[in-house]
């Protein structure tokens, strides 16, 4: 059985999709079975991400429905044959979800694939709530700002109250992304940095991403950032997705700024 | 000159607040929609029979289980 994960944060817009898009690569890329599903029904976005929207004739909603079958609905990657993909709906009714489908459908992807990602959607109402229910794990993301971390605390506690896994006396396993890192801000004091945000959270970090406007153009051309390995965005993506391999790769410190003395000094410590 | 000193200082000020907001956040998560009204309407009732002092209502999920405890502190006098 593969590992199901949900992308959360609470807030929107803080990178959710992104994070979807380039760690479901970077999981294929490191050899794995992955499928990636867009749960943000109404507003499917994760398709153009993965500059797959030209092929998307079945979303989820029709596969939960038993219209079609989820072979004929899955999406095959460009970018790696590990790699597929599950549009989401574009139906205005959100109400189309229901428990025991989405039971269904991430049972029987998690018996193709050895990870099944879902994109959530933005707040914490029912979609969020369908999207965390039947997960083994959850990334959740931040930006270092004091509205996406305070929203993202009450999304882990949605997460740790409504979840089957907590149902059943379990806990889902959690993992922190901090998101659109300025380095020089951080430096300066005017942006929470990465241990303060861990202290009021208190959930282990898996990487953290700096501010990248080469975010904007990989998703002008649907090819996520994580296939341009000059990128800092694109490698700290490869590192998190080799961690959710089970690889160890030691944190990069982005934060500090490149070359210097000081990020040479704290790169010991780190 | 200020406007300067405030910025410098900004990360830590979120920090502050952010602890603050968040403490209550986590507090008022265990309570539930109208939870003041049955407050005030089980207060009623219990007076009717003895006095009370305070009431404390939480709403608290335990695995499958979901439970309301109410706690009512008598007063004595
Ligand atoms: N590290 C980054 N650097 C620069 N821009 C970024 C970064 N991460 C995300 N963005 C940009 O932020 C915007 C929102 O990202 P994204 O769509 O991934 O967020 P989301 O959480 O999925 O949003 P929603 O809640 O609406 O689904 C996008 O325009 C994206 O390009
Ligand atoms: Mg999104």
């Amino acid at each position: 059985m593969g590992i199901i994960i949900a992308v959360i944060s609470g807030k929107g817009g803080v990178g959710k999709t992104t994070t979807t898009a380039n760690i479901g690569l970077g999981i294929a890329l490191n050899g794995k079975k992955c499928v990636v599903v867009d749960f943000d029904i109404g507003q499917r976005n994760l398709d153009m991400i993965l500059g797959l929207e030209n092929r998307v004739v079945y979303d989820m909603v029709q596969v939960m429905d038993g219209e079609v079958k989820l072979k004929q609905a899955l999406i095959k990657s460009k970018m790696s044959d590990n790699l597929q993909f599950l549009a989401a709906s574009q139906t205005k009714d959100k109400s189309v979800l229901d428990s025991q489908k989405i039971l269904n459908l991430v049972t029987e992807l998690s018996k193709e694939f050895d990870f099944v990602i879902l994109d959530a959607p933005a707040g914490i109402e029912t979609g969020y709530e369908h999207t965390i229910e039947f997960a083994d794990r959850a990334i959740i993301v931040v930006n270092p700002e004091v509205s996406s971390i305070r929203d993202a605390d009450r999304a882990i506690g949605i997460l740790d109250s409504k979840s089957q896994k907590v149902k059943d006396g379990g806990e889902v396993m959690k993992y922190l992304i901090i998101n659109r890192i300025d380095a020089k801000m951080v430096q300066s004091g005017e942006m929470l940095a990465s241990e303060d945000i861990l202290a009021i959270l208190s959930i282990p970090l898996i990487g953290k991403i700096p501010e990248d406007k080469g975010i904007i153009d990989a998703s002008n051309q649907g090819k996520p950032i994580i296939l341009d390995n000059s990128s800092l965005a694109g490698k700290a993506y490869s590192r998190i997705s080799a961690r959710l391999c089970g690889q160890e790769v030691p944190l990069e410190n982005v934060e500090v700024l490149k070359s210097g003395l000081m990020s040479k000094i704290k790169g010991i410590f780190k | 000159m200020f406007s300067f000193f405030n910025k410098k200082s900004s990360a830590k000020t979120a920090k502050d607040r952010l602890t603050i907001a968040i403490m209550s956040d986590r507090q008022n998560a265990n309570s539930f929609p109208n939870m003041d009204a049955m407050k005030a309407e089980i207060i009623e009732v219990v007076k009717k029979y003895m006095g009370v002092k305070a009431i404390d209502i939480k709403r608290e999920v335990n695995g499958d289980m979901e439970a309301l405890s109410i706690d009512v502190q008598l007063d004595n006098k």
